[in-house]
C-alpha cells in the first residue's frame, strides 16, 4: 500500500513536472538580488542586539542577528536591513525558503495550534490523527524499502535512538529466545556488562553525527567538537579521500575506496560477532568537508555489513530532503538491499529514523521510549514540506539547477587554480563544495561573499559548501556566480 | 471564579465513561493501525485532543477522563488552554514555526525577548539559560557544560588553551582529550534514556538493558520511613548514611566525579523524597570536591510542588550550579549562573538548532500564566486539601495507601501498594470510574495533575479512588 502510493506519487511527479519558477510562485516579492544597507555585516544593529543577547546566551557563534519577518524566499534579512542570498540556510535546514506561504498556512491552522498546545506523550497517548499525519508526510517520503519510523527531536537524537535500536536488535539475536537473566538485570543497574552492552557503533574518519555522548563518540570531524567529553571506545574506519577531477583519477580513486573497504572489513572482523552493532555513514560527509565516495563504495559497505550481520545506518540528516537531486541522497547508490535505518532531521524539520525490519522495534515496549517521542507539530510541518516538494517537483528542479550551476561554477573556479580546487557534487543537485588552498583563504572568501550579500557556509578545514533551499533556481545561481567571480578576484 | 473556570467555562463537571473495556474499541483499532508504522505497544488509548478540555482528556471512543497523569507530567495548564491557543496563533509563533533558525549562528531579533520569558522564572540564583529539546537532551547538555568546566579547572583556568596532546588524543577517543570523568547519580534516579543520561538513570533494568553505558557511580538515595514526623531520628541517620556514600565515592571511584545529578523528588523511581539537610549536604560535598551540582527539575519544575521549582523548598546555599527542565515547561534546557560554565570558545556547546523558539514562546506564555494566577500557591492549597483527604482514606484502607508522601509538596503526591500487580490493577480500575492516573517504580501510584487542578477535581479524584478501593 505504502510502496504503491509512493510509486504513484513519483510517477505523478515526473509526468506532471510543473514548469516555471516555484520561487516566483511562492514569493512574488522575493528580492531580485542582495540588498546591502550597511558597510559591513554584521551591521551596528546586529552587533548591539548580539551584545545584549550575550548576557543570557552563548552568542559567540553568531554571524548576524536576523530579521525573519523580513526574510523572503532565498533571501535572509538581518537586523540592519541587509538582505542576503542565503546559501547556508540555517546550517542546511531551510527547505522551502523563508516565509513560505504554504508553511505559513500550515502554521496558522487549527491542527497546528492543537498540536502545539496539547503536546502528547506520543507513545502513550497518541492523537487520533497522528497515524494519518505520518502516513501523508514523513512516511510518504520514506526511502525505498522503508515503511516504519521512530520520531525524534534533532539529528543527534535521531542517530542515538537508531543506535539504541541497533544495540537492542543485536542483543536480542545473541540472547535468542531466553528472557533477560538475573545477572543481566543486576549488572545493567551497575552500568556493567552483561546487562549493559559492550557493543560498538563503527563510524568513519571525518564523519559528523551529532554532539550528545553516543553520537559524539561517532563524530570524527574536529577536535573542538569532542574535547573534554567522555567518549565510548568505538572504532573508526578510514573514509576515501578521492582525487579530483574524478574523470582523471578513476584508478587511483578505485584503489583508495578498496583500501578503505578492506580496512573497514578488517575492523569489523576484529570484533566478536554482533559486537559491532551498526555502522553509521553519511552519503556525503558534510560537516567533515563534503567528502564524497562512489556508489560502488557504498555498495561495498552494504555487502560487508550484510556479510557480517552488522546493521547499516545511513545518516541523511544533512543530505536528505531533495538537495542532492534525489529525495534521499543514498538513492543515488541503487543499493541491492536498502540500508537498515535512515536518519533524518534538519530540512525535514521533524527528526527520526526510518526502518523496515520490525525487529528493530525492541522485543518489549518502553525500551525505545521517552516522554514525547517526537513532536506532532513538526510532523505536520514535515507533511507540508513533503507535499510541496512533490507538488512542485522540487527534487527534479534542484537536480536541474545543480546541472545548470555546476559547469558554470567549474568555469569560474578554473580561472583561479592557485586559490581553489577539488570542485565536487556533480550530478548531485545543489549539494556542491570545493576547497581552498588553506583555511585563511576560505574564511576570507566567505567574508567577501557576505560583503557582496551572499551568505555561504564553510565545512571541513578548507572547504566552502553550498546548502541552498529547494527553491534556489537558475536566477539565484546567477547572482551567486557573479558574487563569486568578484570575490575570488578580491582574494 | 477559579482559574480553571476562567480558562475553561466548558470543562466537564465530571468524567464520562462510555466503554466497558479500556482501551475502547476505537482506541484498539487506532493502536493496531498506528502499530504498523510506529511502536504503539505502550499506548494507553488514542486521544482526541480537539475534544479534550482543561483537566479532562477525551479518547477516541468518547470517554472523558479526569487526567491526573497529564502526558507523563507534562501538561501545565490543561488541554486547550485559551491563553496558550493565543500564544500558538500569535505572529511570533507562526514565524518561529515557519522559519526555524539555527539559533547559535543566526538568532532572530526576538531571541532575547523569548529567552527573557524563560529567565523571568529562573530559579533563585540563576540568570542564564541554554535551550534544549527534551529532558534527556537538557541533562546531557548540562553534563557537557559540567565536563567543560571541570577540565578547564584542571587545566588551570577558563582561558588556558588545549594542549597538542589533548587535540590529538581526542580524535582517537582517548585521554587526555577525551577524559575519563563521571557524573554521580543515585539509585532509583531517572534522568533520561540517551547514552549519557541513560548511564545516570537507575530506576529499572528495562531502561538500561543492552545499552552501552559509561562506568559512572551511583550513590544511595535516602529511603525514609513514613509518616515522617514519627521517624525523625531514623530518617536523619538515613540522610547521613547516604551522604557518606556520596563522600566515599568521591574518594574511591575509578575516575574523577565532575558533577552530582539529583532530582528534587525522584519521580520515575517511585516519588522518593529527601530532606533539606540531605540536599544541603550534597551541596557541601560538591563544593568541597570541586564538582558541580545539577538539579534535574524535568518532572518537578513549573509549580507542581507548590514552588515554581521543586528544589527551592530546600533553600540550599550557595545555589545549585545547573538546573535542568523540560516536560511542563514545553521547552527544555538548563539554567546556570557562573559565566565560566560557558565554555572557553564558541562551538563547543552547540548543535544545529540549539533549542526551538516555538517551544520557548510557549514556555514564556506558560510562565507568565503560572505567575499571573499564582498557580504554585494555589496548587499548594489544593495539595494540602487533597493530602488530608487521602490521609482519611489511608486510615480506612491502609493496605492500599501505604507510605503516603508529598505532604506540603502541593499535588506532587504518591503512595504504595503491596506489589506491582495490585498497583497495576488499581490504575486500570481507575479508568472504569473515569480517571487517568499513572504509576511509578514497582508499586507506587503518583499524582501528576495540571496546575489548574482544583478542589472540585480533588473531590472527584478522591471519590473515584474510594469507589475503586471500596470494591477491593
Ligand atoms: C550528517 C549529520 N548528522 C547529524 C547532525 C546532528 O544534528 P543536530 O545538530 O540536529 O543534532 C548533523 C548536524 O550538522 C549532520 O550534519
Ligand atoms: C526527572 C526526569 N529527568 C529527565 C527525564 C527525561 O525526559 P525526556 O523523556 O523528555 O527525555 C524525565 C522523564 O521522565 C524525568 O522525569
Amino acid at each position: 500500500m505504502l510502496r504503491l502510493s509512493r510509486l504513484l506519487s513519483k510517477r505523478w511527479l515526473s509526468s506532471s513536472k510543473p514548469a516555471g519558477s516555484t520561487a516566483a510562485h511562492y514569493f512574488p516579492h522575493e528580492p531580485k538580488g542582495p540588498h546591502l544597507a550597511t558597510d559591513s555585516i554584521p551591521g551596528p544593529k546586529s552587533q548591539a542586539l548580539n551584545d545584549e543577547l550575550g548576557q543570557v546566551f552563548d552568542n559567540r557563534a553568531t554571524y548576524f542577528v536576523s530579521d525573519y519577518t523580513n526574510s523572503v524566499g532565498n533571501y535572509i534579512s538581518d537586523a540592519d536591513g541587509n538582505q542576503l542570498l542565503d546559501m547556508y540556510c540555517q546550517i542546511s535546514s531551510i527547505p522551502l525558503g523563508y516565509s513560505n506561504p504554504e508553511l505559513l498556512k500550515a502554521a496558522r491552522s487549527d491542527e497546528m495550534a492543537n498540536a502545539l498546545i496539547n503536546r502528547p506523550a506520543l507513545a502513550c497517548f497518541p492523537s487520533t490523527d497522528y497515524k494519518q499525519i505520518l502516513q501523508d508526510g514523513i512516511l510518504a517520503a520514506a526511502p525505498p524499502g522503508h515503511n516504519k519510523v521512530w520520531t525524534a527531536l534533532s539529528g543527534s537524537d535521531a542517530n542515538e535512538t537508531a543506535f539504541k535500536a541497533a544495540f537492542m536488535y543485536q542483543a536480542a539475536i545473541k540472547r535468542g529466545s531466553r528472557d533477560f537473566s538475573a545477572e543481566e538485570m543486576a549488572s545493567a543497574m551497575e552500568n556493567k556488562a552483561p546487562g549493559c552492552s559492550d557493543g560498538v557503533i563503527l563510524s568513519f574518519d571525518k564523519g559528523f553525527h551529532g554532539r550528545l555522548f553516543g553520537s559524539l563518540s561517532t563524530t570524527r570531524s574536529k577536535a573542538i567538537h569532542k574535547l573534554d567529553i567522555p567518549a565510548f571506545p568505538w572504532p573508526k574506519a578510514p573514509f576515501p579521500a578521492l582525487k579530483y577531477p574524478l574523470s582523471e583519477n578513476v584508478q587511483a580513486n578505485q584503489a583508495e575506496e578498496q583500501r578503505c573497504l578492506d580496512a573497514f572489513e578488517s575492523i569489523i572482523e576484529s570484533y566478536p560477532p554482533h559486537t559491532v552493532a551498526a555502522i553509521i555513514v553519511e552519503p556525503v560527509q558534510a560537516e567533515g568537508g563534503d567528502n564524497h565516495a562512489s556508489a560502488a563504495f557504498f555498495q561495498g559497505i552494504r555487502d560487508i555489513t550484510l556479510k557480517h550481520k552488522v546493521l547499516m545506518i545511513v545518516d541523511e540528516v544533512q543530505t536528505g530532503v531533495g538537495a542532492s537531486g534525489k529525495f534521499w541522497a543514498h538513492e543515488h547508490w541503487n543499493l541491492t538491499t536498502p540500508p537498515d535505518m535512515v536518519t533524518f532531521s534538519k530540512k525535514f524539520q521533524a527528526a527520526g529514523f526510518y526502518f523496515h525490519d520490525k525487529n528493530l522495534q525492541p522485543n518489549q515496549p518502553y525500551r525505545q521510549f521517552n516522554t514525547w517521542c517526537g513532536d506532532p507539530s513538526k510532523a505536520i510541518i514535515a507533511k507540508t514540506i513533503y507535499q510541496e516538494v512533490v507538488k512542485h517537483g522540487l527534487v527534479e528542479k534542484t537536480a536541474a539547477t545543480g546541472a545548470y550551476l555546476y559547469p558554470q561554477l567549474q568555469a569560474v573556479l578554473d580561472k583561479h587554480p592557485d586559490k581553489v580546487l577539488n570542485l565536487r557534487g556533480e550530478n548531485f543537485g545543489t549539494f556542491i563544495a570545493w576547497d581552498f588552498v588553506d583555511a585563511g583563504a576560505r574564511n576570507k572568501l566567505l567574508a567577501e561573499m557576505r560583503a557582496r550579500g551572499v551568505n555561504v557556509g564553510g565545512c571541513g578545514d578548507v572547504s566552502a559548501r553550498l546548502r541552498p533551499t529547494l527553491v534556489f533556481e537558475n536566477s539565484h545561481a546567477d547572482v551567486f556566480l557573479g558574487a563569486l567571480e568578484d570575490s575570488l578576484k578580491a582574494l | 471564579m477559579s482559574t480553571s473556570e476562567q480558562y475553561f467555562p466548558n470543562e466537564p463537571v465530571a468524567p464520562t465513561v462510555v466503554t466497558s473495556e479500556f482501551p475502547g474499541p476505537k482506541s484498539q483499532e487506532g493502536i493496531k493501525s498506528l502499530g504498523q508504522v510506529f511502536d504503539s505497544r505502550p499506548v494507553y488509548f488514542i486521544a482526541d485532543y480537539e475534544k479534550s478540555v482543561g483537566n479532562y482528556i477525551v479518547d477516541a471512543d468518547g470517554n472523558s477522563f479526569l487526567d491526573v497523569y497529564a502526558q507523563i507530567a507534562s501538561i501545565p495548564l490543561g488541554y486547550n488552554n485559551p491563553a496558550l491557543i493565543e500564544a500558538a496563533k500569535s505572529d511570533k509563533m507562526i514565524r518561529a514555526i515557519v522559519d526555524r533558525p539555527a539559533l547559535g549562528n543566526y538568532p532572530g531579533k526576538d531571541l532575547e525577548e523569548i529567552l527573557n520569558g524563560l529567565l523571568a522564572v529562573a530559579p533563585k540564583g540563576q540568570d542564564k539559560v541554554f535551550p534544549a529539546l527534551s529532558g534527556a537532551d537538557a541533562n546531557e547538555l548540562a553534563f557537557k557544560a559540567t565536563f567543560f568546566w571541570y577540565q578547564a579547572q584542571k587545566r588551570g583556568g577558563h582561558k588556558v588553551p588545549f594542549s597538542d596532546e589533548e587535540n590529538t588524543s581526542v580524535m582517537k577517543g582517548q585521554a587526555p582529550g577525551s577524559p575519563e570523568l563521571a557524573i554521580l547519580s543515585f539509585e532509583r534516579a531517572f534522568h533520561g534514556r540517551l547514552f549519557a543520561s541513560g548511564s545516570t538513570t537507575c530506576s529499572k533494568p528495562v531502561h538500561k538493558l543492552d545499552m552501552p553505558s559509561f562506568n559512572w557511580p551511583k550513590a544511595e538515595f535516602p529511603s525514609y520511613k513514613y509518616p515522617l514526623d514519627k521517624h525523625e531520628e531514623e530518617n536523619k541517620k538515613e540522610d547521613q548514611r547516604c551522604l557518606e556514600i556520596v563522600e566515599n565515592l568521591f574518594k574511591t571511584h575509578s575516575c574523577p566525579i565532575a558533577g552530582v545529578l539529583v532530582e528534587p523528588i525522584q519521580s520515575e523511581g517511585g516519588d522518593n523524597h529527601a530532606s533539606n539537610e540531605f540536599f544541603q549536604g550534597l551541596r557541601d560535598i560538591t563544593l568541597k570536591h570541586g564538582a558541580l551540582l545539577i538539579m534535574d527539575e524535568v518532572q518537578t519544575g513549573i509549580g507542581a510542588t507548590g514552588l515554581f521549582w521543586g528544589h527551592e523548598h530546600f533553600e540550599i546555599s550557595p545555589p545549585a550550579d545547573l538546573v535542568t527542565f523540560s516536560k511542563k515547561f514545553q521547552t527544555a534546557g538548563y539554567y546556570f549562573h557562573d559565566p565560566e560554565i560557558i565554555p572557553n570558545v564558541a562551538y563547543r556547546q552547540f548543535n544545529t538548532w540549539c533549542g526551538d523558539p516555538a517551544r520557548m514562546i510557549l514556555a514564556g506564555a506558560i510562565a507568565s500564566e503560572v505567575v499571573k494566577h499564582d498557580l504554585p500557591a494555589k496548587a499548594q492549597k489544593v495539595g494540602g486539601y487533597l493530602f488530608k483527604k487521602l490521609e482519611d482514606l489511608q486510615a480506612k484502607y491502609p493496605q492500599y495507601l501505604q507510605n503516603l508522601r508529598g505532604k506540603d509538596r502541593a499535588t506532587f503526591i504518591a503512595w504504595c501498594f503491596d506489589n506491582s500487580a495490585a498497583r497495576d490493577k488499581f490504575l486500570k480500575d481507575m479508568k472504569t470510574v473515569g480517571v487517568n492516573i499513572g504509576g511509578c517504580a514497582e508499586k507506587s501510584v503518583r499524582l501528576r495533575p495540571t496546575m489548574v487542578f482544583e478542589q472540585k477535581h480533588a473531590d472527584i479524584l478522591v471519590a473515584a479512588i474510594e469507589k475503586v478501593l471500596s470494591g477491593y
